[in-house]
């Protein structure tokens, strides 16, 4: 009898394949994900205290990266933790939500970083908590509310000897370090920054409220140091727990200026009130002046956060040197390279890949249709009339920063606390560092409050 | 009654007339030829073709019109325009010289109206308007290579 594919299949070996195939079909998530081929050596397990709106946006950053496991999640509200935990199973994690970070931090053994993500004024207790129970730590800006709170933070990281990143991630940012170690220190593309100006500008938004029945009772709420529902959801504007449009807002690009500069302010004085709000305590519109020492000379800068209105340009820190400017922004539409008319020709840095020619928005050449010939001359200048001022310099040409981030926004610094973790490469900012930040920031709040301009000493920025 | 009819003398104001169309009509047309060789700044045959070949492409490609057709155009456009401004300049086979030039806008009015092009369809139909207002004076030529 010959053998044939035809030949009939027996019920054992239906069986038998059917297993097999089964057992195939239901591994094969398991299969894929493993595909990542990430060493165990290299999992880093990972909890988040905070798993409000910022929360949510670093672990979305961090769920990108492989090799994160969420172990716990932590929130003194249900409606938080349990909206973080589902999320996080979603992509099969498996995290134990807590209310309590102690309780957490007591259980789950096998942590090697925990992410906080609370309110300004739980910083630091959060923060040297974790550090003290052998964790390291990536804290969000401002670092904390308080200098003595900051402070706290890195004498426990220098204690413990654990890592503690503050999330300033401009400072891990591709297109920032592009701007200050290509375009500034190596091309000196800007020549003498002489002034930097900054701001932030955002439109009128209503109050945090929260869904009916999800409330908080105000006797745990007080527990935790918030006094109402209210203060709870939109406590970037009270005093107790932070510092501000300042704080919350001009962190970041504030530390930008420092990061940029190298160099700590000397002085500032600033002003600001609560013009518009009703329900807040702290200054809806503030504009603040700077001045910070720089080898070349005297760096005078400004930075203005209006929660009023977005008219002027959004946010962005806009440095200006005697050869060039830098406006510089998160959002890339908000930045734009310039060089002055006075400075040498750019076109080696565009060579060597510092700058580009501008493809599209401010500078860009008139766009050709396909049929048309490339760079046909425009006859022709500014008009007579068009000059206003005798005393008008020469335009400014527009560049363009050829780096683009192609990630959320906070994955690079997040990648950058989990590669300091695992190979040792240095943090892009650490507490120390952030110290400095925070000590400016604050110092802002009590230039508004005295009316009055208030300097710093060097020994101010050491923790 | 009498019959006599009183011959017409021409009037100096249509041939000036006609001299004017005729020599903005053949510098356009010879300027517009050369500016088809020139990129980055120089002249050649090279950039002639590279040009070209970006304007046939082009054509094509935003409209229904076959390759073959836009590139045998575009090959020939750089030298039939200097061709005929030249001619028109000296007065060489005038009528003739026009209704080619006339033929010639028509032929590139058609590649933009293919691809909707109006600003440049616009542009060119005043060529076209002045080179029948030519054809319509050229009774009146003067000072040219040859008559006709």
């Amino acid at each position: 009898m010959s053998d044939s594919f035809l030949s009939p299949v027996t019920r054992r070996d239906f069986l038998s394949t059917s297993a097999k195939l089964g057992a195939f079909i239901a591994a094969a998530p398991y299969i894929a994900r493993g595909a990542e081929v990430v060493a165990k050596s290299d999992q880093l397990n990972v909890a988040l205290i905070g798993c409000g709106e910022q929360g949510r946006i670093l672990t979305n950053a961090a769920l990108k990266i492989p090799g994160i496991r969420f172990k716990a999640v932590v929130d003194i509200w249900g409606y938080n933790r349990t909206y973080a935990e589902r999320l996080l199973k979603k992509f099969g994690h498996d995290p134990k939500p807590y209310e309590d970070y102690r309780q957490m931090l007591a259980e789950i053994t096998d942590l090697d970083a925990v992410i906080i993500a609370t309110p300004d004024f739980k910083h630091a207790e959060h923060t040297v908590a974790a550090l003290k129970a052998g964790k390291h730590v990536y804290c969000e800006k401002l670092m904390s509310n308080t200098v003595e709170g900051a402070r706290s933070m890195v004498l426990a990281a220098r204690e413990t000897k654990k890592l503690l990143q503050i999330g300033h991630q401009r400072r891990s940012n591709p297109r920032y370090r592009h701007a200050k170690d290509r375009i500034h220190l190596e091309g000196r593309l800007l020549g003498r920054i002489t002034n930097i100006a900054g701001q932030w500008h955002r439109a009128v938004t209503d109050d945090f409220g929260f869904p009916n029945g999800q409330g908080i009772p105000e006797a745990k709420l007080n527990q935790y140091g918030f006094a109402n529902m209210h203060e709870f959801r939109n406590w970037r504007w009270f005093k107790r727990y932070a510092g501000g449009p300042m704080s919350d807002l001009g962190a970041h690009q504030i530390d930008v200026y420092n990061w940029m500069l190298g160099s700590n302010p000397t002085m500032c004085i600033a002003s600001g009130g609560v013009d518009y709000y009703k329900t807040h305590e702290w200054y809806d519109n503030a504009i603040a002046i700077f001045e910070f020492p720089t080898k070349e000379g005297t760096v005078r800068a400004t930075y203005e956060v209006l929660t009023t209105t977005s008219a002027g340009g959004g946010y962005h820190e806009y440095f200006m040197g005697d050869e060039g400017a830098l406006k510089i922004s998160e959002n890339p539409k908000y930045t734009k390279l310039y060089r002055e008319a006075r400075a040498p020709d750019w076109d080696k840095w565009v060579a060597q890949g510092i700058v580009a020619s501008p493809t599209s928005g401010e500078g860009a050449p008139p766009a050709v249709k396909p049929w048309e010939k490339v760079g046909v001359k425009k006859l022709g200048g500014p008009a007579k009339a068009s000059t206003v001022d005798v005393r008008e310099t020469a335009a400014l040409s527009a560049w363009d920063i050829p780096v683009t981030l192609d990630k959320a926004i906070h994955q690079p610094h997040l990648e950058n606390f989990f590669d300091a973790i695992r190979l040792g490469t240095p943090l892009n900012c650490t507490g120390e560092s952030a110290f400095a930040t925070a000590v400016t920031i604050l110092k802002i709040n009590e230039s508004i409050a005295a009316g009055k301009k208030l300097t710093f000493a060097p020994t101010d920025f050491v923790a | 009654m009498s019959e006599n009819s009183t011959p017409t003398t021409p009037r100096c104001e249509y041939t000036y007339a006609f001299l004017i169309i005729r020599l903005w009509l053949g510098l356009r047309a010879v300027l517009a030829g050369l500016e088809k060789f020139e990129s980055k700044g120089s002249y050649s045959f090279v950039g002639y073709y590279e040009n070209m070949k970006r304007m046939a492409t082009g054509i094509t490609g935003a409209s229904f019109l076959p390759l073959w057709s836009t590139k045998l155009f575009a090959a020939s456009i750089g030298y039939i325009l200097i061709t005929l401004g030249i001619a028109l300049l000296v007065g060489f086979k005038t009528r003739c010289t026009l209704l080619f030039m006339g033929l010639t806008y028509v032929a590139l009015s058609f590649g933009l109206m293919a691809v909707q092009e109006s600003d440049g369809v616009a542009w060119l139909g005043m060529h076209v308007a002045l080179v029948a207002g030519g054809l319509v004076l050229v009774q009146h030529n003067r000072y040219a290579l040859s008559r006709g």
